[in-house]
């Protein structure tokens, strides 16, 4: 049975640096309850929105990013409805009717899929520059508890309605866009995906034969993939006993795994929408558009995914790069700096990303990586054969992860200049290995390899040459020479 | 009737050491201790205490020559215009008693200027009003006639301008709010061009018609107090970015430079005494020299059902948030939508809730296009027969259809209501300036004359008033 699925997901403009209308910061979870507030952002009667410049910037280029064509001016239009963390009881949104203009009314979204490499397609059908609500707690339960505690903190935090058309085809698919469109997001400067609550996804699944369901509150990549694996599967239950699937909208209950039905949706709401009057149409301008068309052509995902790929690196190890984006920008800087591509993309893609998040560091942080040219430096060791790629992986790059300002001189393991002393030693204290090596027992040679290395301790040394020198003293003991 | 010195007459006199601000501070205080009970023009006076500090504070920068423009005047100012020094309760139960946390641009360009904000004036609640009736604090009358009003809904401006219980106020105008009050009280208001003046701070009632407007007892104080509040602010979306005009040195209009237009047909909406009083100014303007046509205007006799739908959309939108959460007036059930509907409930006069119910209704599905986008639509072509009228002339009207009425004699009749703001609201819904002055006085009560310039013509109107002024000779007056 096929499934049709559609998403709306709001992403928060968390890197815009102020609130959509008012100075205060985009990035509210540090502050305590109600901290980051101003009248504008409480509501309080006189108080006016002004448009900020970056969260429009930024929405215009997401716009572009997503292909859409941009529109002559944004309008901003009133949604009114009563809800206890909207300070002035309507939402200033865009519509786009009503005289209104949305950042965008049409677009598309060319998406990678980790799963076959193939890149798919997703058509947006719309975009809303709005303003997120606050947030209400409770002691407890909302039944028990005496109060609403209302936080305005969020309140006026810029957020991207994006909605898609119903083009997505498995839970996984759906997944997999989400997390390529949030990182198309991030690449430009917009939102910090990682940040808690920083997106919600809706979304709809209709089976052959079935009507259309919503499901509500989704939090995050992995549950937008478990909740449509449930919905579908509980649709298609409904189905095949001969029963009707109904239009709804439901609830994803994230610890239980289930989704719980919320209310039919037996007619549309009223929202009362008109365009808000203290708010002239924001002009694009040439300038606005051309600052945003230039964002989203230097650095994309795809843009330096494709570079990397162009460098003869294998597509697993250049998306591994790609999806961090402080990793491609190391990783970029690094071959123009004349690393080799082939071995700072193991470096960059595998091994040290493994390594920061193996220690606990985390690999989103631009602070955590080294400065390219020192990896550069560190691949072009490897390349010209002054060390072995697994000694700068087990003695270097643990050190540069938990410490990326360490020298280089001080982090490169001494090399061992002169191996025969060391095999010298091993043959005469390793008696046993000796005579069954000459015994004919070939493994043991791998033995006293270990051996001769563990004597280097962490100084650097070639397995491969340790190897040479012993097959060449045993096989002249074996001639008793 | 007589006369009191006003604005421009007090820097003079401070200027000249002729008068003392601490003097004539302590005279307006006697003039409100007098009046006020009678009629009711302050919903909240600062301290006496502080406003003579504050004038005599003033009287030190007079002397030692760092007088700022407006050192040392008393201004009064609606209370629907954000304090954070005094209560702002829009004349609402809902909001009182309601401090808000910042001060509207204009109440901070006048203290930076020298005024001395001495109480917050009563007015319609939330602005709504044509009378002054529909205050939560009781309603104003008229300082000419005490069982009539003053106007609305500035009513506290134009009362306390009145008595001289201020020397200049400021009101806000939605669809006529200080022009009607100016007509009815003999004294001056001058409704600026759509953006001129900074609206952060002022609680919003119609937000696309409405600019906080200044009042006075001459149109040189007027100028004086709108160059003191003009000009663009970040902080409003919809200012203009155009610098303050300079108005307050402007001479008379000479009136062989003057051309009048009137509306073919709108007089003739007013009551007898005030269509005389209009004709006969006019005839007055003719005869010094000026050229006093008419101009055919269409739509814009039905200019107030659209400024109806479009303020009322906006005011129920704007007055959602008073929902018990942030403001003074609470519900008490735990139930939200009951505690809610409790809040607004007692928080809302009934008036209000009529409004809001309309503008719920022209903005619904169904009967927003047959409502608010008709309005919409009309809006526009009533401002474009006002922008291309005003370029060949000043268009003349009446300030009001009607004598001021009696208390109670209005307000039971919408319509009746509703009618009283006929002539002005074409200003508002064109986002053009228009200034109402005294043009006479019938059987002891004043009547008003209007005049609308195209968009930023307050200079020509501010000439024009000067002139009309020298010809009644009906500037200062206060009564009783
Ligand atoms: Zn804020």
């Amino acid at each position: 049975m096929k499934a049709r699925i559609g998403l709306e997901i709001h992403v928060q403009l968390s890197e815009a640096g102020t609130k959509l209308f008012c100075n205060c910061d985009s990035e509210y979870r540090r502050y305590r309850p109600n901290e980051n507030v101003c009248p504008v952002c409480l509501g309080l009667p006189g108080a006016l929105p002004v448009p900020g410049k970056r969260p429009v910037e930024l929405a215009l280029a997401a716009a572009l990013a997503l292909n859409c064509e941009p529109p002559r001016a944004l309008v901003f239009t009133r949604k009114h409805y009563f809800y206890p963390d909207l300070p002035k009881n309507y939402q200033i949104t865009q519509f786009e009717k009503v005289g209104g203009s949305p950042v965008c009314t049409g677009g598309y979204l060319d998406y990678l899929s980790p799963d076959d490499w193939e890149w798919r397609r997703v058509r947006i059908r719309r975009i809303n520059l709005e303003e997120d609500p606050g947030r209400t707690s409770y002691e407890g339960s909302i039944l028990s508890s005496r109060y609403a505690y209302v936080d305005y903190n969020r309140s006026g935090v810029p957020l991207l309605e994006i909605v898609t058309e119903p083009d997505l085809k498995s839970p996984r698919d759906a997944r997999v866009m989400v997390e390529y469109l949030l990182l198309t997001l991030e690449y430009l400067g917009a939102t910090n995906p990682r940040l808690e609550g920083v997106f919600r996804v809706d979304a709809n699944v209709s089976l052959e034969g079935g009507e259309r369901v919503e499901i509500k509150n989704i939090g995050s990549t992995l549950d937008v993939e478990r909740a449509l694996r449930y919905e579908i599967n509980r649709q298609r239950l409904v189905l095949e006993r001969g029963g009707k699937v109904e239009r709804e909208t439901r609830h994803w209950d994230a610890e239980r795994g289930v989704t719980k039905p919320l209310r039919y949706k037996e007619e549309e709401e009223e929202y009362l929408y008109f365009p808000d009057p203290d708010l002239p149409p924001v002009l694009i301008t040439r300038d606005l558009l051309e600052a945003a068309r230039e964002k989203v052509a230097e650095w994309s995902p795809r843009r330096v995914y494709e570079e990397i790929l162009g460098l003869g690196v294998k597509r697993e190890v250049a998306w591994s790069i790609t999806s961090v984006p402080a990793a491609a920008r190391t990783y970029l800087a690094g071959v123009k700096s004349g690393g080799d591509p082939g071995i700072l993309a193991r470096i960059v893609g595998v091994d040290l990303k493994g390594e920061l998040r193996e220690q606990g560091r985390d690999p989103y942080n631009p602070g955590n990586w080294p400065e390219p040219g020192k990896l550069a430096e560190l691949s072009r060791l490897v390349a010209k054969g002054e060390y072995t790629y697994d000694a700068v992986k087990g003695l270097v790059l643990p050190k540069l992860a938990a410490n990326p300002e360490a020298p280089l001189e001080e982090l490169l393991p001494e090399k061992v200049e002169d191996l025969e002393p060391l095999v010298e030693e091993v043959l005469k204290e390793e008696e046993k290995a000796v005579k069954d090596y000459l015994g004919g027992k070939k493994k043991a040679l791998n033995y006293l390899v270990g051996a001769v290395m563990r004597k280097a301790r962490k100084r650097a040394l070639d397995p491969r040459r340790a190897r040479e020198l012993l097959l060449k003293r045993l096989e002249a003991m074996k001639t008793g020479a | 009737m007589h006369r009191t010195p006003g604005i421009a007459d007090l820097l003079y006199a401070y200027a000249n050491g002729d008068m003392d601000p601490v003097e004539h501070a302590a005279r307006v205080l006697e003039e409100i201790r007098r009046w006020e009970p009678k009629v009711n023009a302050f919903i909240s006076l600062e301290d006496p205490e502080l406003v003579l500090e504050a004038a005599e504070d003033a009287g030190k920068r007079w002397k030692r020559g760092e007088a700022r423009p407006l050192e040392g005047i008393l201004v009064g100012v609606k209370d629907n215009i954000s304090t954070s020094f005094l209560p702002t309760t829009a004349a609402s139960r809902m909001l009182d008693p309601y401090v808000p946390p910042y001060n509207a641009t204009v109440v901070d360009r006048l203290l930076e200027r020298g005024a001395i904000i001495h109480g917050k004036l009563n007015l319609d609640e939330f602005a709504m009003g044509s009378t002054g009736e529909f205050s939560a604090f009781g309603p104003t009358r008229n300082p000419w006639s005490l069982d009539r009003v003053p106007g609305g809904s500035s009513s506290g401006s134009g009362a306390c301008l009145a008595y001289a219980g201020c020397d200049g106020a400021l009101g806000s105008d939605t669809g006529g709010s200080v022009r009607l009050p100016a007509a009815y009280t003999a004294t001056v208001g001058l409704k600026p061009t759509y953006g001129l003046v900074s609206r952060r701070g002022l609680i919003p009632y119609g937000n696309s018609l409405e600019q906080i407007s200044p009042m006075a007892r001459s149109v040189r104080d007027v100028a004086l107090l709108l160059e003191a509040i003009a000009g663009w602010d970040p902080g409003d979306a919809t200012s203009l970015r155009t610098e303050a005009p300079s108005l307050s040195g402007l001479k008379p209009a000479e009136p062989g430079e003057v051309r009048v237009c009137v509306p073919r047909g709108l007089p003739e909406l007013a009551e007898e005494p005030v269509r005389k009083a209009f004709y006969s100014l006019l005839e007055r303007l003719e005869s010094e020299g000026a050229s006093v046509g008419e101009v055919e205007m269409r739509g814009v006799e039905r200019a107030l059902p659209a400024y109806y739908t479009i303020a009322l959309a906006e005011a129920a939108s704007n007055l959602a948030r008073y929902d018990g959460t942030l403001y003074p007036m609470r519900g008490e059930s735990g139930e939200y939508w009951r505690y809610i509907a409790q809040a607004r409930g007692r928080g809302f006069g009934f008036e209000v809730k009529k409004r809001i119910l309309m503008g719920v209704y022209v903005l619904s599905e169904g009967y927003r296009d047959e409502y608010y986008v008709a309005a919409t639509r009309l809006r526009r072509l009533v401002r474009d027969e006002v922008l291309r009228a005003t370029r060949g002339c000043i268009l003349a009207t009446p300030a009001s259809p009607v004598m001021p009425p009696r208390l109670g004699e209005r307000i039971g009749d919408p319509l009746k209501l509703y009618a009283m703001d006929a002539y002005t609201v074409i200003a508002n819904l064109a986002g053009v300036p228009a200034l109402v002055q005294p043009a006479g006085f019938h059987e002891g009560l004043p009547i008003g004359v209007q005049f609308m310039a195209g968009r930023l013509g307050e200079p020509q109107l501010i000439r024009l008033g000067l002139l009309v002024e020298e010809l009644t000779g009906l500037a200062e007056v206060v009564a009783g």
